[in-house]
């Protein structure tokens, strides 16, 4: 990606990007990638690494039975590698209207989730694997299958850079389309505010973790939805309707809180119980640390496997 | 609740402003952009029910302290008497103020009087109004309404002084009906302050349909307030004179006092002992008197000895709880020589009446005229005259009307033969020979007052004894001719005509047979009375003529009619003639500051000595109950207080200061209800501004 491109696409940090060049991007699973690359694969192939011996059963590759067992015991044993595959990174970005709210701390949701999945998408690509850009919106959102050249990354970055959020959210239908979708094992990040009905939502992330997905969540809160510190009567409007509400919010402060940290924690707790990498992003941080922790803690928890 | 500054109320729709601010307020919230609107949903809903009763509330208070704030301005007065009516002040407020004697009596456990109390109240409550309405004063002595400069006025004792005179209701309401006519005045209100005595509201007087009717239908509308002292609870004795005159006798003069004391208590009370003092002439003594039960006619005698001339005195009795009704006062004159005169067509039948009917001082037994005889003279100086004659024509009949309401008193006998004639509506029906073995019996006769009454003794005339052979009854022609006009046959009429007992209708049966006929009756007319009589005094007849009846029966009426001879000397408080009015009196006693129009005593005008009491009817305690005096005002919005205890503040008074503390208390308890909660934030740190949208 040269200086042009990350002007024209003014979500991609320069900065950030070279931050994060020497980060990878890690599946925690085993992925099914289409091509050899540097990513677990859960089929042998014939990379260097060894996997385990097997006993020979007819029809087996001779090539790979391993003669030296043979000739020194007579036994027919197969000597087995492990494959390296690339990275699907499929990037579900949600598009909804509540995305675009934005605090005075910073970005909207929506902005700030656009660099994450853009700057995701960009390492994906430079480290060999492909990229694909699912949307949850109302109408017209792209849908860009895991691609690994470099003209499909373009083409995230246009999709993303024209995208505006609108409408309702239909996280719940998208999410369970895509869980049928992609059917090859793929990291699926989901970048969300989440705010929805949690019981079907959490549903739908387990739907794609049972497809043996790597599972990221992105949980995008801005700073003054996780405080509600006002203090003089509002008239609240609802982004994704016309609804509005007037009310006192030193009055229901109390109340909201609860709901929305009840919230959070259900959800924080649920990804844990189905191994899915939740993350809470409040959009006032720095996106470049945020990533960077994400690739770390990921690669962390590879190289623990 | 009346209002001091009412047009102010026309500000009350401002206490509409909290709401329309309200309004205003909620179109002015800052739009908030909001994508967690879930939560928000879910948090509303679980405060909404407190906040929203808080918001209620709020507005509420809000609301109320306007309301608060424009009745304090607008002056509000309130009180058990002026009531909750939002009616502005009036025009004119015409206090009617019962000065009758009887108003001086004490209230239960106080030690002012109902007059006091009343002026008191009166005063108090027209203070408020002064500067609204004007105040006009009509009391029942005076009855002349009299503009008040301020309702100080009102405690002046030249206007609202006690009086021994008695009220006419009726009367006052009818004067100040025509006060308001004439003076074209606005709205106007009656505050009437009455102890509601019967005898002082007249409850059967047909005037009160009248003028009830006429204040009802004054276009500007008129509203009664009713302020009642029907409390009659402290202990009374009141002393009425009954009966006063000098008997000549042989070694001089006694003067002859009867004393009617009656006094409220339960029957079976204890007897009571009081001193009763007596002043004759400016000299006073002193008698114990014991009096048990309800009431008592005492009799005095006290000798005058050689004295001439008038002379004057007073009993009183010591202090109760009304100072207007111990005292009577009297006036007694030099003897005058009474005389009878007996007009008769047969001498014979009638000698015992003239006998019996001497003249006291001359022991000369009565002139006997003939009918004819009496129509020629000119004046006659007979105290009573004795008519035993046809009825006479129209020119004997207006001239014996002279005669009676000049104070003579004329006795009818029987002519003793049928007589068409009439005398204001008495006649003489057909003779009732009685059968030989059962005499008419006389069952029943007046022994309190009057001719037949008991003897300074008390013992009662014989009547009982009475034989009586022979009655001529008496008719009354008036009721006849009502039975008549009621449309009933004309047998009917005949037989009310005939039939006596209808007689007492239109005069008092002072005696009557037992089987209800009058033997003797009585009728007023100016200063003096008539009587008839249905039998006569001879043996023919009755056992009249024998004397034990006839000769007190004479002799007292000679002293009825003796007021046509003599000048009055007695008088009722407020009821003096025109001419005596203007007349230049000054208190016997000495005593200043007494006014013979509304005060009780004995006044000399010259040579002349004039008594004045209150009226009798003062004395009757008899009280019309609230609901009646109601009754009585017809369909006049009336607004009644019973006045029993001395509470000064009881009509009204200025409550704005209420409405001033209420607005404190609402504008408080708002601000306390809009307070933010601070509690709420944990960490302690102030709220933030809401961001710009």
């Amino acid at each position: 990606m040269n200086a042009t491109d990350s002007h024209v696409h003014s979500f991609l940090d320069p900065q950030v990007l070279a931050q994060l060049a020497h980060l990878p991007l890690v599946s925690r699973f085993a992925m099914e990638g289409s091509v050899s690359g540097h990513h677990k694969s859960p089929h042998r192939g014939s990379s260097v690494e060894f996997a385990e011996y097997r006993t020979y059963v007819p029809g087996d590759d001779l090539r790979r039975l391993d003669w030296r067992v043979l000739g020194r015991t007579d036994r027919y044993y197969m000597k087995e590698f492990e494959a390296d595959t690339n990275l699907r990174c499929c990037l579900i970005l949600d598009a909804s209207a509540s995305m675009n709210f934005a605090g005075k701390t910073g970005p909207s949701k929506f902005a700030f989730a656009r660099q994450l999945a853009g700057t995701l998408a960009y390492l994906a690509v430079q480290q060999g694997d492909a990229a694909g850009l699912y949307c949850v919106g109302e109408n017209s959102t792209p849908e860009l299958p895991p691609r690994r050249n470099p003209a499909h990354l373009q083409e995230i970055l246009n999709a993303l850079q024209t995208l505006e959020p609108h409408g309702p959210t239909t996280i719940l239908r998208t999410l369970h389309d895509l869980a049928e979708k992609i059917r090859r094992r793929a990291l699926v990040i989901v970048f969300s505010d989440f705010f929805c009905e949690l019981e079907p939502l959490l549903g739908c992330l387990q739907h794609l973790r049972f497809q043996k997905h790597d599972l990221a969540v992105f949980h995008l809160l801005d700073r003054m939805e996780m405080e509600f510190k006002f203090d003089r009567p509002l008239r609240f409007e609802d982004l994704e309707s016309p609804f509005s509400l007037v009310t006192e919010p030193a009055m229901v402060r109390d109340e909201y809180l609860r709901a929305f940290d009840a919230h959070r924690a259900r959800l924080r707790q649920a990804c844990l119980e189905f191994n899915a990498d939740y993350r809470e992003v409040v959009t006032d941080q720095e996106p470049g640390k945020v990533l960077a922790d994400f690739l770390t803690e990921r690669a962390h928890q590879v190289g623990a496997h | 609740m009346t209002f001091l500054q009412p047009y102010l109320l026309w500000a009350l729709p401002l206490v509409l402003v909290p709401v329309i601010i309200h309004l205003i307020n909620r179109l002015r919230h800052k739009p908030q952009p909001w994508a967690a609107m879930m939560f928000l949903l879910q948090a509303t809903r679980a405060s909404t029910s407190h906040a929203k009763l808080r918001q209620w509330l709020v507005l509420l208070f809000r609301t109320l302290a306007v309301l608060a704030l424009i009745l304090f301005i607008a002056r509000p007065l309130a009180g058990g008497w002026l009531g909750w009516t939002l009616s502005p002040a009036p025009d004119v407020i015409i206090i009617v103020l019962d000065r009758s004697a009887s108003m001086e009596s004490r209230l239960a456990g106080q030690t002012i009087t109902k007059r006091e109390q009343a002026v008191k109240l009166l005063a108090e409550a027209a203070r408020e109004f002064q500067d609204k309405s004007h105040l006009v004063l009509l009391d029942s002595a005076t009855r002349i309404p009299q503009q008040l400069a301020s309702a100080k006025s009102l405690l002046e004792p030249t206007l609202t002084g006690p009086t021994d005179t008695a009220a006419d209701l009726p009367t006052l309401l009818q004067i100040a009906h025509n006060w308001l006519v004439e003076n074209r005045a606005g709205a106007a209100e009656l505050w009437v302050a009455s102890d509601l005595q019967r005898s002082n509201w007249l409850p059967d007087d047909e005037r009160w349909k009248t003028v009830t009717n006429q204040l009802g239908k004054l276009p500007q509308g008129i509203r009664v307030r009713l302020l009642a002292f029907d409390d009659d609870r402290e202990p009374n004795t009141s002393a009425t004179l009954a009966e006063v005159f000098r008997r000549a006798r042989p070694d001089g003069a006694e003067l002859n006092l009867a004393l009617d004391l009656a006094r409220n208590v339960q029957p079976g009370s204890a007897p009571a002992h009081f001193p009763l003092s007596l002043t004759l002439n400016g000299v006073k003594s002193q008698t114990e008197l014991d009096m048990d039960g309800a009431a008592l006619r005492w009799r005095h005698k006290v000798d005058l000895g050689a004295a001439k001339g008038l002379g004057w005195g007073t009993l009183a009795l010591p202090a109760d709880a009304n100072a207007r009704d111990n005292a009577a006062y009297f006036v007694f004159g030099s003897d005058s020589i009474l005389r009878a005169a007996v007009v008769s067509d047969q001498p014979a039948l009638i000698r015992n009446a003239q006998l019996a009917a001497l003249s006291p001082a001359t022991r000369q037994p009565a002139e006997v005229l003939a009918p004819v005889a009496w129509a020629e003279r000119t004046g006659s100086d007979a105290a009573l005259l004795i008519w035993q004659a046809p009825l006479p024509d129209a020119a004997g009949e207006k001239r014996l009307r002279g005669f009676i309401e000049e104070g003579g008193a004329v006795l009818f006998l029987p002519p003793g033969r049928t007589d068409t004639g009439k005398f204001l509506g008495f006649g003489w029906a057909e003779a009732q020979p009685a059968s030989a073995d059962k005499p008419f019996k006389v069952a029943k006769w007046g022994q309190q007052e009057g001719p037949l009454a008991k003897t300074d003794e008390g013992l009662s005339l014989p009547l009982v004894e009475l034989e009586i052979s022979r009655r001529q009854p008496i008719t009354d022609g008036d009721e006849g001719k009502r039975q008549m006009a009621k449309g009933e046959s004309a047998e009917a009429g005949e037989a009310a005509k005939t039939s006596p007992a209808l007689i007492a209708s239109s005069g008092t049966a002072l005696a009557s047979f037992a089987d209800g006929s009058p033997l003797l009756t009585r009728r007023a007319l100016g200063k003096g009375q008539f009587f008839f009589c249905a039998t006569l005094p001879h043996e023919e007849w009755s056992s009249l003529g024998d004397g034990p009846v006839l000769v007190p029966m004479l002799q007292r009426l000679l002293q009825t009619g003796a007021r046509r001879l003599n000048q009055e000397t007695m008088v009722a408080c407020g009821e003096l003639s025109a001419l005596d009015r203007a007349k230049q009196w000054t208190s016997a006693d000495g005593s200043t500051g007494k006014d013979i129009a509304l005060h009780a005593g004995v006044y000399r005008s010259g040579e002349r000595l004039l008594a004045v009491n209150r009226p009798g009817a003062e004395d009757d305690r008899t009280l019309l109950e609230p609901a009646g005096a109601k009754k009585l005002l017809g369909t006049l919005p009336l607004q009644l207080l019973q006045e029993r205890t001395a509470r000064s503040d009881a009509l009204q008074g200025e409550i704005w200061r209420l409405f001033l503390i209420g607005m404190l208390a609402f504008l408080f308890l708002e601000a306390w209800l809009v307070l933010p909660p601070k509690k709420r934030l944990p960490d302690g740190s102030a709220p933030e501004l809401a961001p710009a949208a």
